[in-house]
């Protein structure tokens, strides 16, 4: 329901207000470190992901031959599975469809819902209650029953996993657009263009679009973390990426049914997950501080 | 009702306003019901998307009942018994007709009332979540009240560490860390199962404490984050803390009498639009846990495509969505005169 009618100073989304504070005796230095690493994390990840897979051996067909292998084996750097494929080589295959999806998911997010939003909060009147109760409508909607039956109707694949999730970061990206927008538009440039006799079109694409843009962006990179943490739970239930393709929820997964045996398995794709997740919400976090210019 | 016999009210009021008027005419009550109001058709809309998500879903309960062995006359005679083969419009009527005077059909799988299994499985969800909730909500308060106290101690900088990590921890990968620590290690703990409460409390609470800690735990991360910032920030900025610094308040006095109360909306919010979340979350973790609770059901139900009881969880989602919403509304009529006086 809209909390933001109320007359109170909330803003739209709760993940956007907490613990922006910046500590006035910290240097700038430090507040640049607190971007620096989180995205030199990202991006060593990245890369790793990216290339790995192209010298590593396949992530599928192993040998049984070569089951569960220890760590720092030869040429098996994590070890082997039950089905003697090479952890590392699935850890970073996994990471590359977890990574792939998030990205496509949030950049889908952010278009779709940052126009819906920003022409919500823009034009206002019956636009804006048509559109804002749409989206209450998804956001009152369990996502996670949303994203299942999504996934089960068109059956898992990367394709329908970034649809079925899309429709989940969308009406959170236009409530972030529509405060932004909704603080923009008593600004005195905002006057001035729609003065001049600007286009409706042309001023959301070329004067808000930017201005909202930084605050959509830093969303994104906390709704990263958010992406990969259910595509792992969609993958996790086997409604994400199928097997035997790797991905973090589904090694997780099925690392599960032998936890007590080899908890390695459970353990390096929940510290992928980890790391990775906790880069893009620190380098959110640090970002948004900028951003409030603090 | 006439003016003479109307009790006595204390203040200025007009008592030739009947009190039936100026109740209705309070603007607390106003928004409350436009509340209502308005949640009504955001709960139709969602069983409308629902039953349409459904419709898209390949295959039904017959062909899921009859195996693959099945003739295709032995589906469409099972698709006619249970009334499979009518249009979604229609069955999306009947069942609206239905569940507005509390009939939610029956189970095309088991064939069981579905209110009767919502009875049977949301009290297993209802103490997930509540306990998760309760817990997690007392552990922040205090946590993030101290850290607040002194931004930037050493309390402060672990609290912040640790709940910076906790959030990012997914709950099925913390569900299972917590298994393999305190049930596969130590053997403290069940590792999965569920005992009902008729067979003693501790018996009970033990099958519940790593479900609800694997949900409770984030929440709690998410919980004193976001009231210790809210916290450092008013106590910063706020001109209302430095007059009552000026005035001689202590230190903690200013964080809680003063701070704390702006700070508790915020917080109402956020717990409000979490609660909606929050069941969500129950799926994953009912499933590695093997709890008997309503997210268990609704997996179950998709994977055998008994859409009308997928239909009734939704719909329970939704009005505990709903209804989450409208108690933070209510709770800032309570707490905020500027509301209930209708300043605005």
């Amino acid at each position: 329901m809209a909390v933001a009618d109320t007359p109170i100073s909330v803003t739209d989304h709760p993940g956007l207000e907490h613990g922006h504070e910046e500590e006035p005796r910290r240097g700038k230095w430090r507040q640049s470190l607190g971007t620096w690493i989180p995205a030199g994390m990202i991006a060593l990840i990245l890369l790793a992901c990216v290339f790995g897979p192209l010298v590593l051996p396949e992530p599928t067909g192993g040998s049984v031959l070569e089951s569960n292998l220890p760590a720092l084996s030869p040429g098996h750097l994590l070890g082997t599975d039950p089905n003697g494929n090479d952890i590392l080589s699935r850890l970073l295959n996994g990471g590359r469809a977890s990574l792939f999806i998030a990205a496509a998911v949030n950049v889908l997010g952010l278009v779709v819902g940052g126009t819906l939003g920003a022409l919500s909060g823009y034009v206002g009147g019956a636009v804006d209650t048509t559109i804002m109760r749409l989206l209450d409508v998804l956001i009152a909607f369990p996502s996670l029953v949303l994203t299942l039956a999504v996934a089960q109707a068109l059956g898992p694949s990367i394709t329908n996993t970034i649809l079925a999730l899309a429709f989940f970061s969308i009406p959170a990206f236009a409530r972030v657009a529509r405060s932004a927008v909704l603080r923009l538009r008593e600004m005195p440039f905002m006057a001035a263009a729609q003065i001049s006799g600007t286009s409706t079109g042309r001023i959301l694409f070329r004067h808000l679009a930017p201005n909202i843009a930084p605050q959509l962006i830093t969303f994104g990179m906390l709704g990263m973390g958010i992406v990969i943490i259910i595509e792992g739970a969609l993958s996790f239930l086997g409604l994400g990426v199928p097997d035997p393709a790797p991905s973090w929820g589904n090694m997780v997964a099925t690392g599960q049914l032998s936890l007590s045996a080899t908890p390695m398995l459970v353990v390096w794709p929940s510290l992928a997950l980890l790391i990775t997740v906790l880069s893009f919400n620190l380098l959110g976090e640090n970002l948004r501080s900028r951003w409030s210019g603090r | 009702m006439t003016a003479a016999t109307l009790p006595r009210v204390p203040g200025n009021r007009d008592p030739r306003v009947s009190r039936g008027r100026r109740v209705a005419g309070s603007p607390a009550l106003r928004l409350i019901v436009k509340r209502v109001l308005m949640a009504i058709p955001i709960i139709i809309g969602v069983t409308i998307l629902a039953s349409w998500v459904l419709s898209l879903i390949p295959g039904n309960a017959a062909q899921q009942l009859l195996g693959p062995q099945a003739t295709p006359e032995d589906i469409a005679l099972l698709e006619e018994q249970l009334g499979l083969n009518e249009s979604g419009v229609s069955r999306y009527l009947d069942w609206l007709g239905g569940a507005v005077t509390g009939d939610l059909g029956q189970s095309v799988v088991s064939g069981q009332e579905v209110s009767d299994l919502l009875a049977e499985r949301l009290p297993v969800s209802g103490e997930l979540v509540g306990l998760a909730f309760v817990v997690s909500l007392l552990v922040a308060l205090p946590v993030a009240l101290f850290a607040a106290h002194r931004p930037n101690g050493v309390f402060d900088r672990i609290s912040m560490v640790i709940s910076t990590v906790g959030l990012s921890v997914a709950n099925y990968v913390l569900a299972l860390i917590l298994v393999l620590i305190f049930a596969v290690q130590l053997g403290w703990l069940p590792a999965i199962g569920y005992t009902p409460l008729s067979e003693g409390l501790w018996a009970n609470l033990e099958g519940m404490i790593l479900p609800s800690a694997a949900i409770g735990i984030p929440l709690f991360c998410f919980y004193t984050r976001f009231l210790r910032g809210d916290l450092v920030d008013q106590m910063q900025q706020e001109e209302y803390v430095t007059t009552a610094r000026a005035k001689g308040v202590g230190s903690w006095q200013v964080l809680l009498r003063h701070a704390f109360r702006n700070s508790s909306f915020g917080l109402i919010t956020v717990v409000g639009l979490n609660l909606g979340a929050l069941i969500g979350g129950t799926v994953i973790v009912e499933s590695i846990f093997a709890l008997p609770g309503i997210g268990q059901m609704l997996l179950q139900a998709i994977n055998t495509r008994d859409f009308i009881v997928v239909q009734a969880v939704v719909v329970v989602f939704a009005v505990v969505a709903v209804v989450a919403n409208l108690i933070v509304d209510l709770l800032y009529v309570l707490l905020d005169p500027r509301i209930r006086y209708g300043s605005r």
